[in-house]
């Protein structure tokens, strides 16, 4: 009996494999063929002509429109840093193939197409044989999907982005579907008598498709797309309209005028030429193309040739002139006056670099400050314009201006002076500059999201906390490498080096996953500098937010920045530091943990940043981002207020007193908006502090503790709607008592890590996890709940219930502050390659997207996990019940969230609940109604999360 | 008359046959006995228990693996830590300790993996993690890459770029997929699979090459030195371009050319059943048995020290010097466990440390010298 049994589980085991194994490489067999393909036996008299109504229909050119400026601006609303050309977001909509590897697109594929026959119907090569398309059901099988209204609507469903820049009309489904309407079937390919075809010697026709490799970005003025826009791309196809075959008969040519030497002779390139004169790449179907006015490319399209102007004209490279256009547009055509100037300006494609590419305002937003030991030079780290500015302290004049990489953030300099390094967040680098020459003079990759930093006392080892990564990236600084990484906890942040060198101190932006409906718990993550090693990680209970750090010159104690955070029930604590206290951490050398309140009653100190310590010891001065202030510490007064308490007070009373602050903390600054990071001068006397939404430093005179100047680092004066809305995000004057702004739970647009349990729907009930602002426009509606549909919704009236006690945001401040979020951009993902995908994430991807459980059986279309996550947000946008509903909810249905960077986002699900992304299956889907996931085995899983990683 | 009879009855006969012209062995030189030993109990020396499960020298530090908890001794005093304590899972059954970041990582048998680093325990498991399985046997790690040994399978995880990896029978030659040890060296991954033989993995060429024994026999090894002495691996050691391969039914040495097998009908191995082996260097190996320590002192003149208790009422255990199988002199030593089932022993420096089913043994090397003297 026991061997029946195995018997079965291996026969069962088999089937497993095997239907496994024939999904894989069903689904690896099938590759992208292009419209060419297609339009083989789509495009002949009768009912099979669709390819020339696709031509001209909006889909084709909807990757040439990218290169519009308006596209330009659709992006920056929608988060998106990249060109729309190289966003996967963008290009989820304006192509087809957009999220495949090389390997599945046929040779014959051209991007440039845009939105073609593949993007709706699926990849072709399984089922475009005349055989399989002549069976519906074959072809189904074998892949070709009929569209639903569901499916156009992932990409036609409103977009905030798209609404702002086009106003664009509502989209109406049936209006749409009327539009493209291309009925009919198809056929058989029509034989035409073999020839042998030849080629010539001379020059020959390419097409325009091959020019389009060189001649696509914006460094060559986007003249593929430029022409894919024009009349010109469309001459072919429009031979095919009614219209074109009534001007046809009129003029009495007869039968159609795609196939009429009158109509080709002007309609298409190269006609009249014997086949020899073209390649197997020219299409003829691509109408005039780039050859009819510039000649056949073959002899003059290499690179080499093109650069050199004789080389050029002497390989058949024509000159374009008035007779060129002239050749086919006479005076007056169908009594139209040709005027040739206006046709060549609205043909326009040479420009090496367009106007159109984004040419906004640019500003600084210093963020980190160096100084050099002689106190003269300050070098500050701005990440809006990526550059270092170098400036004499004395004078305030700058020196210099060093383009660095994507968004630089810390900033330190070697022990000898002779090297700055900066860390670019946006790039995962740290670029090393001579301090004389301002020369970069090395990038070194590090961990995602590098920080700040700082080096040992010998000047060898670089510390780099890596927020994105969750760790310390210690470099060789002589070979400029990373020599290895350590663990930190969540988000690493600031950095500071002990007096004696011994140790490095590392702040964490995050707290430590915790269980529910328990506090924050942080952790500052020390490294002994001997062996490079982590040394201990101090945990700072009840916060989060930890930020800042310096250590004190004495050795006896760091200081750090946080906040606690009471984000359980209650949310408003009147007695315990209300709803967000704002605090100064002291970790002193024994271990021991001290809190004090930044805050005081009904003045909070909303984003506590940075904390730095003058030399003597005396003063701490910490930067209040939400407020526009510094606040100076008196080190003995706050050592006195600790030494003068007991145990209990210092762990239970100090922590939420909110009236203790003011015996500490001498005075509050007046500095310029948004302060960030700050730095003492070598000899104790000045406080520099950056001024990140100003773009100036502030200076302090520490013997007046007053500020006695700013240094303006030359950013523009015009404040746009943009920065309004970036100043009023980190701004706290809005909230009831200034005790936070909507950057303290959304720090740089992402995410605290927190679940909240908000009270307005009632104290205990529907907690709720914090989401990233970063790229969201397009992903409405708003909230688990799926509520708010808009952004001014989120941010207008509800703030002004809720979290705003005070007055609510005007019209005008609402307007700006959606600006400003839609345009706070998503990182780059760092699990994506270009190309290509690891073995692990190919396989992921054929999970995602499979239609058949591990025992062949059919998952219902809405339990399909790109049902529910299309790309390119991967969201469908709607609410559904994925049976993880609890006793705290009131609520049924919740957002489908998107799932672009969807990593860096932990924890998961709408309350938290979930640590890691695999926890979402294996912890929380036990009756498959999130997908169909208990079949899976751990390494199907495990491949799944991998390709998840790369959305 | 059977193939496997006939087999039998020619082996065992042979040895009579060669008894009659046999001279007695001589030693070829001193190999180094440990007679030094002092011994650790949950009761009487702070272990959180008696079933010692892993051990691993990290300098002059000890981390034990025990069922019931973490162990570290430093500068003499232990320090212990129990689920109360974080510890995400009782039963430490590996221990790897990264030279590169100093963390350590623990095999949990049955919760995973964690990784204890600066005082905090990271926990990584079926459920939250690419892991493949919560039965952990043991880890090792290769430059960023820690790679773990479960009963289903081996896993990788990149300490820098989160990447996990799962090797099965799906996706690598495992005949079996209940992988029992693990170690790695330069650029290459050696795993021991219960049935399944000993498999390498190439780092560099992303291939795995399997090593199982040629003769396919499961109850004997019908010729002794073809290749690995049986696909019941228990463990597997590289140390100086020497494999090292433990089974139920004796040890296998490679040197990447030849095989050579031990059991204990012509070596000194007190039992075929190793739970352990671990090589000391390119001539040096102790086989952590079910009836005590066989150590293979110079793989040239085929020498072993074996410690055992002679006698059940015996208080301390003997340390016989053999040539092959053949006992020449025997020596007391101070060792006075009370199991001799041997889990798992440790090197550190000239010391040795064994765990046992009842405790935990150290061996004071002094004077100690490799080889023969």
């Amino acid at each position: 009996m026991l061997g029946y049994k195995k018997g079965l589980l291996a026969a069962g085991l088999l089937v497993m494999i095997s239907i496994s194994a024939s999904l894989d490489s069903w689904a690896a067999d099938r590759v992208y063929i292009g419209e060419q393909k297609c339009r083989a036996c789509h495009h002949n008299a009768g009912q099979r002509d669709q390819y020339n109504k696709w031509r001209l229909t909006k889909h084709a050119n909807a990757y040439a429109v990218l290169a519009m400026p308006e596209s330009q601006e659709i992006a920056k609303l929608s988060g998106i840093a990249d060109n729309p050309f190289d966003s996967p977001v963008c290009l989820g909509c304006h192509a087809t193939a957009s999220n495949v590897e090389d390997w599945e697109l046929d040779e014959t594929f051209h991007i440039q197409d845009g939105v073609q026959c593949e993007l709706c119907h699926g990849s072709g090569s399984e089922y475009a044989e005349l055989d399989v398309m002549r069976n519906p059901n074959a072809a189904m099988m074998a892949g070709l999907k009929m569209p639903t209204e569901q499916d156009c609507m992932i990409c036609h469903k409103d977009k905030g982005s798209h609404l702002a820049v086009l106003k664009v009309k509502k989209f109406d489904y049936k209006m749409a579907l009327g539009e493209i309407a291309h009925s009919g079937k198809g056929g058989p390919i029509p034989e035409e008598p073999k020839k042998p075809k030849k080629l010539i010697d001379g020059p020959k026709y390419v097409g325009a498709m091959s020019c389009a490799e060189c001649h696509r970005g914006a460094m060559m003025g986007y003249a593929v797309s430029k022409w894919r826009l024009s009349s010109h791309s469309k001459a072919f196809a429009v031979l095919g309209t009614q219209k074109a075959k009534e001007i046809a008969k009129k003029r009495g040519i007869e039968g159609n005028p795609q196939q009429a030497e009158q109509c080709l002779k002007c309609h298409s390139t190269g006609h009249g030429e014997q086949a020899g004169w073209f390649t197997e790449s020219f299409d003829v179907a691509q109408g005039v193309q780039c050859e009819s006015c510039h000649g056949p490319g073959s002899e003059y399209m290499l690179e080499a040739v093109m650069l050199d102007p004789i080389a050029s004209r002497e390989s058949g490279l024509w000159k374009v002139n008035r007779e060129t256009c002239l050749r086919c547009h006479p005076k007056e055509v169908d009594g139209k006056p040709f005027d040739y100037e206006k046709a060549v300006k609205k043909i326009e494609h040479f420009k090496k670099k367009d106007k159109t590419a984004s040419a906004g305002i640019e500003y600084k937003t210093p963020f980190n400050i160096a100084v050099s030991r002689d106190g003269e030079r300050l070098y500050i780290a701005c990440e809006a314009s990526d550059s270092l500015i170098v400036v004499e302290a004395a004078s305030g004049q700058r020196i210099a201006e060093i383009q660095v990489e994507n968004l630089p953030h810390g900033v330190c300099l070697s022990p000898d002076q002779s090297q700055v390094f900066v860390s670019n967040r946006g790039a995962d680098t740290v670029s090393v500059i001579d301090s004389q020459s301002f020369a970069i003079i090395k990038t070194i990759p590090v961990g995602d999201e590098p920080h700040q930093m700082t080096t040992n006392l010998e000047g060898t080892r670089l510390y780099v906390a890596n927020a994105g990564s969750d760790d310390v990236s210690i470099v060789d600084i002589q070979k400029g490498q990373e020599a290895k990484r350590l663990s930190a906890a969540r988000g690493a942040w600031g950095v500071s080096r002990s007096s004696d060198g011994e140790s490095v101190y590392v702040t964490n932006n995050l707290s430590h996953f915790v269980k529910f409906r328990e506090p924050c718990r942080s952790e500052v993550t020390v490294i002994e500098t001997k062996r490079d090693f982590i040394d201990t990680r101090i945990v700072i209970p009840e916060a989060n937010l930890v930020q800042g750090v310096d250590c004190s010159p004495d050795g006896e104690f760091a200081l750090v920045t946080m906040v606690r955070t009471k984000n359980l029930v209650p949310m408003t604590r009147v007695i315990q530091g209300w709803v967000m206290t704002n605090t100064l951490g002291v970790l002193w050398k024994d271990g021991r943990v001290d809190q004090l309140p930044l805050d005081e009653l009904d003045n909070g100190f909303a984003d506590p940043t940075d904390v730095v310590i003058t030399p003597d010891g005396k003063y701490a001065y910490v930067t209040g981002g939400g407020i526009d202030a510094v606040a100076v510490i008196d080190l003995d007064k706050m050592k006195s207020i600790l030494k003068n308490a007991t145990d209990e007070e210092r762990k239970n009373l100090l922590p939420n007193h909110l009236g203790v602050s003011t015996e500490f903390i001498l005075k509050r600054i007046t500095v310029g908006i948004g302060p960030r990071g700050l730095t003492v001068s070598p000899d104790g006397k000045y406080v520099y502090v950056a001024d990140a939404l100003d773009d100036a430093i502030s200076v302090i005179d520490v013997a007046k503790q007053e500020r006695i100047k700013t240094i303006d680092l030359g950013g523009p004066q015009q404040i746009t709607e943009e920065r309004m809305g970036e100043r009023i995000f980190h701004n706290a004057e809005v909230t009831f008592g200034r005790q936070f702004s909507c950057h303290s739970c959304h720090p740089d647009g992402g995410v605290d890590g927190v679940t909240y349990d908000i009270e307005p729907d009632g104290i205990g009930i529907n907690p709720v996890d914090n989401r990233t602002l970063r790229g969201i426009l397009d992903t409405a509606p708003f909230k688990w709940t799926g509520k708010n549909p808009s952004l001014s919704r989120q941010c207008g009236p509800r703030l002004a219930v809720f979290f705003t006690r005070i007055d609510p945001f005007t019209p005008e401040q609402v307007k700006a502050l959606d600006r400003y979020i839609c345009t706070i951009p998503r990182n780059p993902n760092r699990f994506r390659l270009d190309g290509e995908m690891t073995p692990a994430q190919r396989r992921g991807k054929i999970i995602f997207e499979r239609t058949m459980d591990n025992s062949g059986k059919e998952i219902p279309l809405d339990n399909r996990c790109n049902s529910c996550h299309p790309a390119p947000y991967y969201t469908s946008r709607d609410v559904v019940n994925i049976g993880v509903i609890s006793e705290l909810d009131t609520d049924l249905e919740f957002d489908i969230p998107h799932l672009n960077n969807i990593y860096e986002t932990a924890p998961y699900m709408h309350d938290g609940r979930a640590e890691t992304l695999e926890e979402i299956w294996t912890r929380y889907n036990p009756f498959d109604r999130h997908g169909v996931t208990n079949d899976m085995t751990k390494d199907q899983l495990k491949d799944l999360v991998e390709y998840l990683k790369t959305l | 008359m059977t193939r496997l009879t006939l087999i039998i009855i020619l082996f065992a006969g042979l040895p009579l046959l060669l008894c009659a012209g046999e001279e007695i062995p001589q030693l070829a030189g001193e190999p180094y006995v440990y007679t030094e030993w002092e011994t650790f109990y949950a009761e009487e020396n702070g272990l959180p228990n008696d079933h010692i499960f892993s051990l691993r020298a990290d300098g002059d530090r000890l981390w034990v693996g025990t069922e019931d908890g973490l162990a570290l001794l430093e500068d003499g005093k232990w320090k212990v830590w129990q689920e109360k304590d974080g510890l995400p899972f009782k039963v430490v059954s590996g221990i790897a300790v990264s030279q590169k970041t100093g963390d350590v990582w623990l095999g949990l048998f049955g919760g995973g993996v964690a990784r204890f680093s600066g005082g905090r325990f990271d926990h990584f498991h079926q459920l939250n993690s690419g892991l493949v399985n919560d039965v952990v046997y043991a880890l090792t790690i290769l430059d960023d890459e820690l790679w773990v040994a479960t009963t289903a399978g081996v896993s990788s995880y990149n300490t820098v770029t989160g990447e996990w990896e799962i090797f099965t029978d799906q996706n690598a030659p495992m005949e079996e997929i209940w992988c029992y040890s693990i170690d790695s060296h330069g650029k290459r991954v050696y795993v021991a699979v219960w049935g399944g033989g000993i498999l390498e993995w190439d780092v560099e060429t992303k291939h795995w090459d399997a090593h199982r024994d040629p003769d396919h026999e499961m109850e004997i090894d019908l010729y002794r030195d073809d290749g690995l002495i049986h696909i019941i691996t228990t463990s597997v050691s590289f140390r100086d371009d020497i494999m090292w391969a433990s089974t139920y039914f004796g040890l296998s040495r490679y040197d990447g050319r030849h095989w050579r097998g031990y059991t204990k009908v012509d070596s000194g191995l007190i039992s075929d059943f190793i739970n352990f082996a671990v090589g000391r260097d390119k001539n040096t190996c102790y086989c952590s048995t079910d009836l005590g320590l066989a150590v293979l002192a110079d793989f040239e003149s085929d020498t072993w020290v074996t410690y055992k208790r002679d006698a059940d009422d015996a208080e301390h255990w003997t340390a016989h010097l053999m040539v092959q199988d053949k006992i020449i002199r025997s020596v007391p030593t101070k060792l006075s466990l009370p199991n001799h089932f041997i889990i798992c022993s440790e090197f550190q420096g000239d010391d040795v440390w064994i765990g046992t089913g009842h405790g935990l043994a150290h061996g004071i090397g002094k004077g100690y010298y490799a080889g023969l003297k």
